[in-house]
């Protein structure tokens, strides 16, 4: 097997893998950042979270998520019904940002994992872990489930002081999903992907 | 050894180390494994962080003066900006809500602006200074600007559940729209930034032209 060199992707060092190292974090001699992470048992980590995320992800959109009691007068909310509100009231941009980041995005970063890892488990490396592992890197900063479970917790406690607020089913899967995709992006290791994909690549004689 | 000093480069996305075509000046190439285009640097890096940075700080000013939210009641219509928000929660006791508020809303654009300002100055500068420290900067730009979301999200969920007819309805202000501007320019003049430009210091240049005059 060739000596493989990476190179740091925050300040451009060279950097030898030892051949002989096994698991375990390599991290760049000059800045710092983790190189390398190869962590055993990554991929049945991940192919268990992301089935527990999409479960999550599907009772998140589903049930109702807070219900606002004030004398007399009830109001529900549930993810779609108040995003597509909030583009009826004629606040797009901000439905729009919404949407995205707390809906569009982690479906398709969830979708996404389970789609890539369930057939790794099984032994499968899928056509479009190229394509998957590119979305997945490039999506990354657009999900902010975590960032909205803090704006839940503050228009909560000013909500408490104008009515009644019922926590409905939603709240609940949502805030178990926000501490499951943190935990997948801890676990989260692209770099063994890539080195299937490049073993498929040399299998196809294409390098 | 730094990548660019034999001509090589990792790929932003899937981190393959590729060589690139000699050329002078930037260029590029498409990376074998993933597709995506591979520079030595990211081009214009400098001028596009510093582009976004001025924009998003213009942004920031009608973001502060307009309101976020529009509360209105039987009684009239009650209008909050941001540092408003603060101080009615700091009036009535809610110190947590009060000082998240703050964090994110205040302290972290402004940090991340000024992050990003001295970053670009110094590497403008190409200074040997303090790399480690810089480069420990630049990941914590990237890691609390989604952070600064949390206001407009609050301004969300308020329309999303108070809106009984003709007698509570809380609307948008303008403010909100720019906060989010704010949020997504900074966003990404941080991804715009190259930190490989932090490492980029004249005695790495000068040991390069040695090794080239050698």
């Amino acid at each position: 097997m060739a000596e493989k060199i990476l190179c740091c992707h925050e300040c451009d060092e060279l950097v030898r893998v030892p051949q002989t190292r096994k698991e375990g974090r390599l991290k760049c001699p000059r800045c710092g950042t983790t190189l390398l992470r190869q962590k055993k048992g990554m991929v049945e980590i991940m192919y268990a979270l992301s089935i527990a995320a999409s479960i999550l992800f599907l009772l998140t959109n589903y049930f109702p998520f807070l219900s606002f009691h004030v004398v007399g007068n009830t109001s529900h909310a549930n993810f779609m019904t108040s995003i597509v509100y909030l583009f009826g009231e004629g606040d797009w941009l901000i439905g729009l940002a919404v949407l995205m980041t707390t809906v569009v995005v982690p479906m398709i970063r969830i979708g996404l994992m389970l789609s890539l890892f369930g057939p790794i488990y099984h032994g499968i490396i899928p056509p479009y872990t190229v394509f998957a592992l590119k979305v997945l890197s490039h999506s990354l900063p657009w999900a902010m489930l975590d960032v909205f479970l803090v704006g839940v917790f503050v228009s909560m406690v000013k909500l408490v002081k104008m009515g009644t607020i019922i926590p409905g089913l939603s709240l609940w899967a949502f805030m178990v999903m926000v501490f499951v995709m943190a935990a997948m992006q801890v676990v989260f290791d692209p770099q063994p992907l890539w080195e299937k994909v490049d073993e498929r690549r040399s299998e196809k004689g294409l390098v | 050894m730094r990548a660019i000093d034999l001509g090589m480069a990792s790929c932003h996305t899937c981190h393959e180390v590729v060589r690139l075509p000699k050329v002078k000046g930037e260029g590029s190439i498409l990376c074998p494994r993933c597709g995506e285009e591979v520079h030595l640097r990211k081009p214009n890096s400098i001028q596009y962080t510093w582009a976004l940075v001025i924009a998003s700080i213009i942004l920031y000013i009608p973001a502060n003066v307009l309101p976020m939210m529009e509360v209105e009641t039987f009684a009239g219509t009650q209008a909050d900006t941001i540092i408003s928000g603060v101080l009615y929660f700091l009036e009535t006791g809610s110190y947590l809500i009060a000082s998240v508020i703050f964090i994110a809303s205040i302290i972290v654009p402004i940090t991340k602006l000024i992050i990003l300002i001295y970053l670009l100055i110094t590497v403008q500068k190409k200074s040997p200074l303090r790399q480690k420290q810089r480069k420990k900067l630049y990941v914590l730009t990237e890691i609390i600007g989604k952070w600064s979301m949390v206001d407009v999200y609050v301004v969300a969920i308020m329309i999303a559940l108070v809106h009984f007819g003709g007698m509570t309805e809380i609307k948008a202000g303008d403010g909100a729209t720019y906060f989010l501007l704010v949020v997504i320019v900074t966003m990404i003049a941080a991804m715009q930034f190259d930190p490989k430009l932090i490492w980029d210091t004249e005695i790495q240049e000068k040991r390069k032209t040695d090794a080239g005059n050698a």
